[in-house]
C-alpha cells in the first residue's frame, strides 16, 4: 500500500516514464481475455490503413491541441518528449495510471476490472496501485454509478467502468437524474465533477443487439453531463485525462473495435486534449462530413473512394464530383458539442453530412442538423443528410447492412454534392 | 370470472403463509414491554444485533442426496425414479458437454461468433428441468440450454441459433449464439442484459395465476447467476413475487464466478440463500452437482410455489468449470489446478453415473455407445447448419413494431435502392449478399 502512495506524490511524467517499460512487458505476456475477440474476418481494414493515425513520434508530438501536463517551457516539444506505440486500450490504461499516480483521491472501479477488465484497459493497475484504489464491484451498474456519485460528492476522483455501453441503462437514473443535476439542484453547493464513467461503445462486427449499441443520443437531453468519444489512442489518452479532471461528470465512451485495431505512437508524458472542441482531420471546401468514433475511418475511406474510385465503382461516381474537397470533422465531444466549429465549416462548404452508428431517429445527428439549419439556413445548398444505423436494433447476422459503411457514406456524399 | 377465481385461491394461500411464519426463529409471543403500531415485533429491553438467518450464526446448510461416489448420504431420501427416467437424465446431462465440446471448437475455428458452455453445471440445469412441468414458463439467463434439451428442443434448433441461419427459430439470426428461445417449449428468449428476466418472471407468475387454465398447474421459473443477483432487478423481482404475491420459482446458479469476479467479491453475506428470508421467501440451498438433490429440492420448491402462489428460492451450489465464454481465458484469474481439481473431485455427471452403475442401470459399454451416438448426432447437425444461409435480408427490418412505420419503410427502401446501385459492383456487399437466403431481393416485397 505504501509504495504506490509514495509514488503517487511524484509528478505524473516522472512516474510514467519510470514505470512504463515494466508495465508494457506485463501487458504483453498476460493472456488475452477480451470479451470481444478480434473479428474472425480481421480488423476493419479502414482503421489499419488509416492516414489519420499518427504512427511516428514527430507527428504524435505535433497532435493539435495537446496541452502538456508539466508546463516546462525549457522542454522543446518535439525534441524532449518520448512516445510509445500503443493501441487504444493501452492508451486508456496509460491515462488511468497517470490519473492514479497524480491524484491520491483517484480510484478506478467496475465489474471485472481488477484482473485487467474484459477489454484489458485496467491491466496491472490493481497490482501497481493496490486493491484499495483499483477494485472490482459487485455486478450492479446502478450501484456503480451511484457509488461513483457519492464518492465524487466528497471531492474524490471516481473513475467508474460500465462493462459495455449497452449495459449503462440500469445506471440511467443515477446518471440522468442524479449526476446531471447534482450541482443545479443544490444551488451550486454540491458537485460531482470528479466522476468519470468509462464505457466501451459501438459495433464490433459480431456483437448483436446488446454488444453493439451507441447510446450517446440517450444522454443528449441530460444537461449537466458531458459525453466524449475518442477516435484513436492519442486522442483517448488526452481526452480521458481531460474528462477525469473536468469539473463536470463525464461519460467517456470508447469505441471497442478500436481497442486493438487503432495503434499510434502515444506521448508518454501526461497531457490533455480539450473537451468540447471538434477537430478538423481533413480540410475541405465543398462538403462537411461530421462524425465521431469508429465511423471516422469509414468516412476517411469514403473520401478516398470519391477522390480515386476503383474501376468497379467508377461508373457510379460522376467525374465532376471526384475532385470535390470534403472536410472531415471529428466531433469528439458530443455534449456540449462544438457548435461554432461545425457551423463555421458548414457556412464555408454549404453542405453537411452527419454519420453515426446509432439509429437515425432520436440520434445525435438530428440535434446537430436542427442547430446547423437554424444558423446556416441561407448558406445551405442541400438538406443536411444523416447516414446512420437504421431505426432497428443491432441485429447480429445483418450488421454489415445496418451500420453505415464507406459505401453508404460515399453515396450520401454524392447525393448531397449533386443535390 | 377471474375475480371469483382469484378470491377462491387466496384462501389456501393465507394458510400456507401463516404456517411458514410460524417456523420463524423469532419468538412470536407478545411481550410485557408493550407493542408497536405497525408490527408484531416483540419489544425487548436487551440490545442485540443479528446477522444470520440461522439464528446461531452458522452458515445456511446445503442439501445433498448423493455423495461424491454416487452413494446416498445417511438419512437422504432418494427420489423414486425409474431406470428409464434415470437414463433420460443421464443422456441429457451427457448431451450438454457433447454439444459444448463441438460448438466451443467450432467457435475457435471462426465458424460461429461466440459460445458459452455449461461445463460443471449439467446437474443443476438438467435436474431443475426434470423437476419442473414441461409447460412451466422458464425465463433463463443463458447457461441453461439444458432446460430446452430436456423439453425436446432439437440439436438442429440449437445449431440453427448458434449459426444464425434461416432455420433459427429463436430469433432469425438477430441475436448472438446461445440466445435461445421457444414459445412452444415455454422458454422465453434469452436477453444479454443481466437480471432483466427476474422481475419479468414475477409478472409471468402473476399472469399464470390469473389464467384459470394454468393457475393451479404452472409456475414461472427464473434462472440467474450469483453475479446477476447483484443487479437491482434481482431484488425488485424477489420483492414483487413475494409481496404481490406471484407463483415464481427463483433458481440461482451459484457457480462461484461472474466472469473473473469470484463470489467472495460479489457479496459479503451468506450468499443468495440468506436473502430469501429477507423477502419472506421459502428458501433452500442445495448441492448443485447432485442431480438427485436438485430434483428433490426443485420438486418441493415447485409444490410450495404452486400451493402458496408465492415466490420460492433454490440456490444451487456449483462450479463454472469452463471459461466464462469463448471471449474469456479464465486462467488469467484462476489457477489451472483449481479447475482441474474441481473437475476431477466433483463432476456431476460422474457422480450420477456411479449411482446408476450401483443400481445396475449403466455400464462401460453403454457409456461408450452413448458418447459416440451423441457425438455423431451433434456433428451431423453441425454439418447441416454450417451449409445453410442466413434468413432473408428483409428480416433486418421486420418485427421492430407489429406494423411498419414510415421511417422503417423508407429505410428499407433506401437499402434496397443502395443494393441495386452498388450490390453487384462493390465486392464486400456482393459477397455478403450471397449469404442471405433472399440475397437481398425480397427487401421490396
Ligand atoms: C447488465 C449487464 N451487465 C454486465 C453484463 C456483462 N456480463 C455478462 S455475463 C456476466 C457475468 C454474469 O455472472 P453470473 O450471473 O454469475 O452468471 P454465470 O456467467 O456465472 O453463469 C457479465 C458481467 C451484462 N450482460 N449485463
Ligand atoms: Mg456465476
Amino acid at each position: 500500500m505504501l509504495a504506490p502512495r509514495l509514488r503517487s506524490r511524484l509528478p505524473a511524467f516522472v512516474s510514467s516514464v519510470r514505470d512504463h517499460p515494466k508495465q508494457s512487458c506485463r501487458w504483453q505476456t498476460t493472456a488475452s481475455t477480451a470479451v470481444e475477440p478480434p473479428p474472425a474476418s480481421g480488423h476493419s481494414s479502414s482503421v489499419a490503413s488509416s492516414k489519420l493515425l499518427r504512427i511516428t513520434r514527430e507527428s504524435a508530438l505535433r497532435t493539435p491541441g495537446i496541452v502538456w501536463a508539466d508546463e516546462e517551457p525549457v522542454r522543446n516539444i518535439v525534441g524532449g518528449r518520448e512516445t510509445r506505440k500503443m493501441n487504444l486500450y493501452q492508451a486508456v490504461r496509460d491515462a488511468l495510471s497517470i490519473a492514479l499516480a497524480k491524484d491520491d483521491t483517484a480510484v478506478v472501479f467496475g465489474e471485472d476490472i481488477a484482473f485487467g477488465g474484459v477489454f484489458r484497459c485496467t491491466m496491472g493497475l490493481a497490482e501497481e496501485f493496490g486493491r484499495e484504489r483499483v477494485f472490482n464491484t459487485p455486478l450492479t451498474e446502478q450501484g456503480i454509478a451511484g457509488f461513483g456519485i457519492g464518492l465524487a460528492s466528497m471531492g474524490h476522483t471516481a473513475i467508474a467502468e460500465i462493462q459495455f455501453a449497452d449495459y449503462i441503462f440500469p445506471a440511467f437514473d443515477q446518471l440522468v437524474n442524479e449526476a446531471a443535476k447534482f450541482r443545479y439542484r443544490s444551488g451550486g453547493n454540491f458537485s460531482i465533477g470528479g466522476l468519470t464513467v468509462r464505457t466501451p461503445t459501438m459495433a464490433v462486427g459480431h456483437g448483436g443487439l446488446y454488444h453493439s449499441q451507441s447510446p450517446e443520443g440517450f444522454f443528449m437531453g441530460a444537461a449537466g453531463l458531458k459525453i466524449v468519444i475518442p477516435r484513436s489512442p492519442i486522442q483517448c489518452k488526452g481526452l480521458l485525462l481531460s474528462a477525469i479532471r473536468d469539473p463536470n461528470p463525464v461519460i467517456f465512451m470508447e469505441p471497442k473495435i478500436l481497442y486493438r485495431s487503432a495503434v499510434e505512437q502515444v506521448p508518454i508524458d501526461g497531457y490533455t486534449i480539450p473537451l468540447s472542441r471538434a477537430e478538423t482531420l481533413i480540410p475541405g471546401s465543398d462538403l462537411t462530413l461530421l462524425t465521431w468514433g469508429t465511423p471516422v475511418y469509414h468516412c476517411e475511406s469514403a473520401i478516398q473512394l470519391l477522390n480515386s474510385p476503383p474501376p468497379s465503382l467508377a461508373p457510379l461516381i460522376p467525374p465532376s464530383l471526384r475532385s470535390a474537397k470534403v472536410e472531415l470533422i471529428d466531433l469528439r465531444t458530443i455534449l456540449p458539442w462544438d457548435m461554432e466549429a461545425v457551423v463555421e465549416s458548414v457556412r464555408r462548404t454549404k453542405r453537411l453530412v452527419i454519420v453515426h452508428e446509432a439509429g437515425m431517429t432520436g440520434g445525435v445527428g438530428g440535434e446537430i442538423a436542427a442547430e446547423v439549419s437554424k444558423r446556416a439556413f441561407l448558406r445551405l445548398e442541400a438538406p443536411v443528410r444523416r447516414i446512420t444505423g437504421w431505426d432497428v436494433p443491432a441485429a447480429l447476422q445483418f450488421e454489415k447492412f445496418n451500420m453505415p459503411d464507406e459505401i453508404r457514406i460515399l453515396d450520401g456524399i454524392i447525393e448531397t454534392l449533386s443535390y | 370470472m377471474l375475480r371469483s377465481f382469484s378470491f377462491k385461491h387466496s384462501l389456501p394461500l393465507t394458510r400456507v403463509c401463516s404456517k411458514s411464519r410460524a417456523h420463524s426463529t423469532l419468538p412470536s409471543v407478545s411481550s410485557s414491554l408493550g407493542t408497536l403500531p405497525t408490527t408484531q415485533s416483540p419489544v425487548v429491553s436487551k440490545l442485540s444485533f443479528f446477522n444470520s438467518v440461522t439464528g446461531d450464526g452458522s452458515k445456511i446448510p446445503t442439501y445433498r442426496v448423493l455423495d461424491g461416489l454416487g452413494v446416498p448420504v445417511e438419512g437422504a431420501e432418494v427420489p423414486e425414479i425409474s431406470e428409464q427416467f434415470a437414463r433420460r437424465l443421464y443422456e441429457k446431462m451427457q448431451l450438454l458437454p457433447t454439444l459444448d465440446n463441438i460448438l466451443y471448437n467450432v467457435q475457435r475455428q471462426g465458424k460461429i461468433s461466440f459460445y458459452m458452455t455449461s461445463y460443471g453445471e449439467e446437474a443443476a440445469v438438467i435436474g431443475s428441468a426434470a423437476a419442473l412441468a414441461d409447460d412451466d414458463e422458464v425465463l433463463a439467463q443463458y447457461r441453461e440450454s439444458g432446460v430446452l434439451l430436456w423439453r425436446g428442443f432439437t440439436i438442429d434448433s440449437i445449431m440453427a441459433q448458434c449459426f444464425g441461419n434461416h432455420e433459427d427459430t429463436s430469433g432469425k439470426g438477430r441475436q448472438m449464439p446461445v440466445h435461445f428461445g421457444s414459445k412452444q417449449h415455454h422458454f422465453h428468449t434469452i436477453s444479454s442484459p443481466l437480471a432483466t428476466q427476474i422481475p419479468q418472471a414475477a409478472g409471468v407468475g402473476f399472469a399464470l395465476k390469473r389464467d384459470p387454465a394454468r393457475s393451479s398447474k404452472n409456475i414461472a421459473c427464473v434462472f440467474f447467476g450469483e453475479g446477476a443477483a447483484s443487479e437491482g432487478d434481482f431484488h425488485a423481482g424477489m420483492l414483487l413475487a413475494s409481496t404481490l404475491p406471484t407463483p415464481t420459482l427463483f433458481l440461482a446458479r451459484n457457480n462461484g464466478f461472474a466472469i473473473s469476479t469470484p463470489s467472495s467479491q460479489q457479496f459479503y453475506g451468506d450468499s443468495l440463500s440468506a436473502r430469501g428470508p429477507g423477502y419472506g421467501i421459502d428458501t433452500v440451498r442445495v448441492d448443485g452437482n447432485d442431480v438427485l438433490a436438485v430434483m428433490n429440492a426443485v420438486t418441493d420448491a415447485r409444490r410450495r410455489c404452486l400451493e402458496s402462489g408465492r415466490a420460492v428460492m433454490v440456490e444451487m451450489m456449483t462450479y463454472r468449470v469452463g471459461h466464462h465464454s469463448t471471449s474469456d481465458d479464465s486462467f488469467a484469474y484462476r489457477g489451472r489446478q483449481e479447475v482441474e481439481n474441481k473437475k476431477k473431485i466433483d463432476n456431476p455427471i460422474t457422480r450420477f453415473r456411479l449411482f446408476m452403475e450401483s443400481r445396475g442401470w449403466w455400464n462401460e459399454t453403454e457409456e461408450e455407445e452413448l458418447k459416440s451416438r451423441l457425438k455423431q448426432d451433434v456433428l451431423k447437425a453441425f454439418k447441416r447448419a454450417e451449409t445453410l444461409k442466413k434468413a432473408d435480408l428483409k428480416e433486418l427490418f421486420t418485427d421492430v413494431y407489429a406494423e411498419e412505420p414510415w421511417n422503417i419503410k423508407e429505410q428499407r427502401e433506401e437499402l434496397a435502392g443502395l443494393l441495386k446501385k452498388y450490390g453487384q459492383v462493390w465486392e464486400p456487399w456482393r459477397d455478403e449478399l450471397k449469404s442471405f437466403k433472399d440475397e437481398g431481393k425480397k427487401l421490396l416485397d
